[in-house]
């Protein structure tokens, strides 16, 4: 997904002179290609994240297209006001990429990580709020982003779970990933989409993927469930889950009922790596094919199916 | 318009009138019939709690009705107490401090990329807005960035909204903080319209271009002079009476 990312970025800079990409000197190689193309659209504002949403408003102000990057625990969460004045009641029409969401920053502990960034920018008028999966997830994305006349955030996670899609996709939005008929299902958004799918295969149930989180897309797919499982790799609070019970709860036609296996309601404990990190949550993939399976087998009982 | 929306902030409007007189009266390089035109000067009024000076600016240029300001502040009204984007005229939202000039110092980066450097951002900041970080932040880019065609007017009324600026977080020296930070520095008089314009027309180097203006929060009425309560204080039928007969024995228009 991160090559993608560098492609995608690099070939918007080509064809687009408008684009500049904005640092906040964070980014290394993901920017390489694109800085040997195209040099002067890209700008490291140093480490100055509040004002640099600032520029990306002025730029946007004077007919500049501005790609935001940093990782998501600065860029959006520390400068959520500025996105929030600066981009979102202006409808200024910028691309925030914020990288490393989740926990994947794992040794760098929980300055580094991040499982707010959803919440913290569902409520903001304007702003649509991707999520994608893998390398098709993301051009899918980006290319809707290119074309917004208002703010996008697009959330990273961990970028090398295995792909979960094989064809290129033509919206944003749910995509079912494995499918069953059974009447229990996995959702999921993000990182987490590559391992439901391999949950979901191994036990026979449908999975959808989710890319974008807000606008949320329409339940139809979805409906036909008695239950739904989400799985992120984002706080219970105002991510998927949130998203999810609000839509179906509104929805007077939809009986679905929810699990939610998100992170949960603390900081990182202990250091260690990536499937350590999730573990803290009950969230590495071992976990979750345990937990998936129990709650299936309890459902079962519960729904006779 | 304070007295018919009860607003607050006037002693924050008055500080900065002259700035504004001489930006758009002598310096400000714009379109009268068309606020938006795209080869405009911008001002970015980054102390957005001043508005209503500059929404009196606008009345003068016709941007704005009789009616607006009237009707301040009631129900379905389009002007707000602080500087709102969606208003022709206002380049920014602000009232949320050190929003504003970060903004400008972006307008001014994304006008040099596309070589229009001869169009120029002037953005007033309050003294007190200069405890925000994001202030200096934005310094150090335009300073980096050479951007000859960003404008710092400090409106150094001396007060913040709980007291004098030297007492609750003291930023002085500003002349040596801009020159320290890069920028060409002046400070004047900023009730003194002839100086005021001087300077802003008197710039001249390859950088960002700081002008401190020494003003007095109130000015021109003087129960608000150096009273700091004139920051929250709303007018009544007595003060009002008082206020406009002041301005106008000054030979001040109400």
């Amino acid at each position: 997904m991160r090559s993608m990312l560098s492609k995608l970025i690099s070939r918007s800079a080509k064809e687009n002179s408008n684009l500049y990409v904005l640092s906040g000197d964070h980014g290394y190689e993901l920017f390489d290609e694109m800085r040997k193309a195209t040099p002067d659209q890209f700008i490291n504002a140093g480490v100055s994240e509040q004002a640099m949403i600032g520029y990306a408003s002025g730029m946007s102000k004077v007919g500049l297209r501005p790609l935001i990057y940093g990782l998501a625990s600065f860029i959006p969460v520390r400068v959520m006001e500025q996105i929030k004045l600066d981009l979102c009641l202006s409808k200024r029409p910028a691309i925030i990429l914020g990288d490393g969401a989740g926990v994947v920053y794992t040794t760098l502990g929980s300055s580094h990580q991040c499982a707010e960034d959803i919440a913290c920018l569902r409520p903001l008028p304007n702003l649509s709020v991707y999520s994608p999966c893998d390398r098709f997830e993301l051009e899918v994305c980006f290319e809707e982003a290119m074309k917004a006349d208002h703010p996008v955030y697009i959330r990273i996670g961990k970028s090398d779970r295995p792909e979960v899609h094989s064809v290129k996709l033509n919206h944003s939005g749910i995509h079912a990933i494995h499918e069953s008929s059974k009447s229990v299902a996995l959702v999921a958004t993000g990182a987490m989409s590559s391992i439901a799918q391999e949950i979901g295969k191994k036990l026979g149930v449908s999975v959808y993927s989710i890319s974008r989180i807000k606008p949320f897309p329409e339940l139809e797919l979805l409906k036909k469930h008695a239950h739904l499982m989400v799985l992120e790799e984002h706080s219970k609070y105002g991510g998927l889950f949130s998203s999810l019970a609000e839509k179906i709860s509104e929805d007077v036609h939809c009986n679905t009922k929810l699990t939610s296996f998100s992170l949960e309601d603390h900081f990182a404990h202990q250091c260690g790596s990536y499937q350590y990190a999730l573990s803290e949550h009950q969230m590495s993939d071992a976990d979750l094919h345990r937990r998936v399976q129990a709650r299936i087998l309890e459902l079962g009982n519960a729904l006779k199916f | 318009m304070a007295y018919n929306g009860q607003s607050v902030h006037v002693a924050c409007a008055f500080s900065m009138v002259e700035i504004l007189s001489s930006l758009y009266g002598k310096v400000l390089n714009f379109n009268s019939k068309n606020p938006n035109d795209p080869n405009r000067d911008y001002l970015v009024l980054s102390k957005g709690h001043g508005v209503m000076a500059q929404y009196a600016c606008f009345h003068e240029l016709g941007w704005i009705s009789d009616g607006a300001v009237e009707k301040y502040f009631s129900d379905g009204s389009a002007l707000h107490g602080l500087s709102e984007s969606h208003i022709p005229g206002c380049e920014v939202t602000s009232g949320s401090l050190g929003h504003g000039l970060p903004i400008g110092v972006g307008i001014a980066k994304g006008l040099q990329l596309q070589n229009k450097s001869d169009q120029k951002v002037y953005t007033i900041v309050g003294d007190g807005e200069l405890n925000e970080g994001s202030i200096w932040e934005a310094l150090l880019f335009a300073a980096h960035h050479k951007l000859s065609n960003f404008y710092v007017i400090v409106d150094a009324n001396e007060f913040q909204a709980m007291g004098l600026t030297s007492q609750v977080l003291n930023m002085e020296p500003f002349v040596d903080k801009f020159k320290a930070f890069g920028f060409e520095t002046l400070e004047c008089d900023g009730h003194d319209l002839q100086k005021v314009t001087d300077a802003l027309l008197s710039f001249k180097e390859n950088r960002p271009r700081a002008l401190i203006a020494r003003t007095v929060k109130g000015k021109g009425v003087s129960f608000m002079e150096r009273n700091n309560i004139w920051h929250y204080t709303r007018l009544d039928p007595t003060t009002k009476a008082l206020a406009l007969q002041e301005l106008e024995s000054g030979g001040i228009k109400s």
